[in-house]
């Protein structure tokens, strides 16, 4: 089981580049033959991603949900499977090549620096804290496909503002079915995320003796949560539309990376896990 | 092959030579009547507004003869000369033929709705009974090209008029027209030809407004809109998502202003405004407005020869479609002479006498096995005799006829000689 785990630490990141290049290929070429392989290939690659997370699993006595390393790869392939569905079910085929490259971005980080931990604190196994963890999970998928969709939809906005068409005019969807994408994904992201917050802030102090509200990556998950806040508010009261909301939700989302990467790396807390 | 075509098209003439040499089907129906037995035994013609091209299967001795017939059918020898003809024979007349369904001979690169009417030309040709094996094969092979070119390559993508291009736009900005609705001011040819665009499109509510209200409520009719009063046209900009200008105007009807209120009354909901007006009706300035899409006549056309410079750069992909189904349909003709197809008759009923032979020789005395050669050789030839001789006059002159053709294609389907050319599509 170790050596299963072992051979695909490595082998998912590679999966995910061919991923992203076949949906690069068939977004920017044209090339009816990988036009035909890229869904079967994302299926296969998703199926293999999970029986990774339930390898190792097994092989370390643990869900994957201890280390933001684990938290990763789990958010990958959410990712991954958030977008197959979107890929069964609409017409958005195209933007797979923009989507997927997040997960790959993930299971790269996931990959380069996880570790094979057995020994694990007691309340890491609490049912409370898999539901905080599947929450946040939830609602980190859903913000990151929302974001990729507020990109696309700014760079799509720009080509038919400057009226230079290109690969984005010719294979994108519509205008409004990236911004609805992206709001739904946005509003679904902000109901989990909030859920995930209200749990961890009720359950934290409990677990923790040093428990601290100034803790890093709890002023950053807030910090995010306003900033959706905010962008949801802008939406629905002051009747925004289009590229602000969308900027907006680029913005929040670069915080959210930031705070996965630059305050795990850099600052300590006692939320070390994530 | 004795496959003949001569033809006019916007390569050879101009509008006023073509439009006379126009054939309606009634005209088609009798001009193929004219060839049936004497010129052609199999032949179609294909008629419309840019082309008007007669394939025929039959010895033509005279090509200019041929293009005469044609200007005398319609009457037009005062207009129509055989010079604004070309000619092709053979394999380059198929090649012609193929080009023309691929949409690369076209006006317009790329119009798809010649392949709709060559196909009606060839049911033309079946119904007046001009149709034979050839040209049966010929137009599943035409067929093909048309489809292989549609889905292979993107030479029929992009709009390639103005009024399209804007429509086009539409559906990239909005997810479902017909939950959005069009404001018309103005009335105009491109306009209208934009606003039956959009209709086509399932938009889903239409206003009208224009500065004589009785113009405004007879396009309404037309159009199933409601009328919006012309001065209060810019309010009208509140309500819709759609706007096309087309009014005859020498300075703005809507200035940045307006635009910016209305954007406001909106909440900010995306506005599309197809400017069609010259000069323009709608000042550019408003471009810049957030959720503003503002197009005007030059931005259109930009669109349009951007879609045919892309249109263009397809051709080689398609020439490249062209060559490989010529290669096929021809590989399939040259199964069809007669002297090879009883060349290779005679060979494998030659083969099977051998091997039976070679089998059973032993059973023989050696005194009687040069016997059993000879009289097994004479069943063959005397099996051979009548069927060859049937083909052969068939085959007589040159040219072979639709009965011969028929033939052939039975021989070699019976005895599966089919490794010259493949079976015929979807028989």
């Amino acid at each position: 089981m170790h050596s299963a785990v072992n051979i695909m630490v490595p082998l998912l990141p590679a999966l995910y580049a061919v991923l992203v290049v076949l949906y690069g290929l068939s977004f920017f070429g044209n090339f009816p033959s990988i036009d035909r392989m890229k869904s079967p290939a994302l299926i296969g690659t998703v199926a293999l991603h999970l029986l990774y997370l339930v390898f190792r699993t097994t092989a370390f006595d643990h869900p994957p949900i201890t280390t933001v390393f684990e938290i990763m790869s789990l958010l990958a392939l959410s990712i991954a499977i958030g977008y197959t569905y979107i890929e069964l079910r609409t017409r958005a085929t195209n933007t797979g090549f923009f989507i997927l490259l997040i997960a790959l971005a993930f299971q790269t980080v996931s990959s380069l620096f996880i570790k094979d931990l057995t020994d694990i604190p007691e309340y890491l196994h609490s049912l409370v804290l898999g539901f905080h963890v599947s929450a946040a999970l939830l609602g980190y998928t859903a913000i990151s496909l929302s974001a990729a969709y507020g990109f696309l939809y700014l760079m799509l906005y720009h080509e038919i503002k400057s009226s230079r068409f290109g690969r984005i005019y010719n294979r994108l969807p519509n205008l409004e079915m990236l911004e609805t994408m992206s709001h739904k994904a946005e509003v679904f992201g902000f109901l989990t995320l909030s859920v995930a917050i209200v749990i961890g802030l009720l359950w934290l102090p409990r677990v923790f003796s040093e428990f601290s509200y100034w803790d890093p990556k709890l002023v950053g998950s807030l910090a995010i949560w306003i900033l959706y806040a905010v962008g949801l508010a802008a939406k629905h009261r002051l009747g925004w539309q289009g590229r602000k909301t969308m900027i907006i939700s680029l913005v929040a989302f670069g915080f959210v990376f930031l705070s996965m990467t630059v305050i795990n790396l850099y600052m300590s807390g006692f939320h070390s896990f994530y | 092959m004795d496959l003949h075509a001569i033809g006019i098209s916007h390569h050879t003439a101009s509008l006023d030579v073509r439009e006379r040499m126009w054939l309606s089907n009634e005209e088609i129906r009798g001009v193929l009547e004219r060839v049936k037995g004497n010129l052609f035994h199999e032949a179609v013609l294909v008629s419309t507004c840019n082309r008007t091209e007669l394939y025929g299967l039959g010895p033509v001795a005279d090509e200019t003869a041929l293009k005469r017939l044609l200007i005398e059918f319609k009457g037009a020898g005062d207009a129509v000369r055989p010079e604004h003809f070309i000619g092709a024979a053979s394999g380059s007349a198929v090649h012609h033929l193929f080009r023309v369904a691929a949409g690369i001979e076209s006006m317009v690169i790329g119009d798809i709705q010649i392949l709709n009417q060559v196909k009606e030309a060839f049911g033309i040709a079946r119904e007046a009974g001009t149709m034979g094996p050839v040209l049966n094969r010929l137009m599943q092979a035409t067929l093909h090209v048309g489809k292989r070119v549609r889905t292979e390559t993107s030479i029929c993508e992009g709009a390639v008029s103005v009024s399209y291009a804007a429509v086009e736009l539409a559906s990239k900005i909005f997810a479902d027209l017909s939950k959005k609705s069009v404001l018309l001011i103005g009335a105009g040819e491109t306009g209208e030809l934009t606003l039956k665009h959009l209709l086509g499109k399932g938009i889903g509510h239409v206003k009208i407004a224009n500065r004589t209200k009785e113009k405004a409520e007879a396009l309404a009719g037309t159009f199933g809109g409601t009328v919006v009063e012309y001065d209060q046209m810019v309010e009208g900009l509140r309500t819709v998502d759609i706007v096309i200008t087309s009014v005859n105007a020498p300075a703005y009807i809507v200035q940045p202003d307006d635009v910016h209120r209305v954007m406001k009354q909106r909440s900010n909901n995306p506005l599309f405004i197809i400017d069609i007006g010259v000069p323009r009706n709608v000042s550019p300035a408003s471009r810049k407005i957030e959720n503003v899409f503002l197009y005007d006549m030059d931005a259109l056309s930009a669109i349009v020869d951007w879609n045919l410079d892309r249109r263009t750069a397809e051709i080689p992909r398609v020439t490249r479609i062209i060559r490989e189904e010529l290669v096929d349909f021809l590989r399939w003709h040259n199964a069809l002479e007669v002297g090879p197809t009883i060349q290779e008759f005679r060979e494998a009923l030659e083969d099977i006498r051998r091997q039976e032979v070679e089998k059973n020789l032993n059973r023989f005395r050696p005194e009687d096995r040069e016997l059993v050669e000879l009289v097994t050789r004479r069943i063959v030839n005397k099996i051979l005799h009548q069927p060859t001789t049937v083909l052969k006059q068939g085959a007589e002159g040159g040219g072979h006829n639709s009965e011969t053709i028929h033939r052939v294609q039975a021989l070699r389907e019976l005895f599966g000689f089919s490794r010259n050319g493949k079976a015929p599509r979807g028989e």
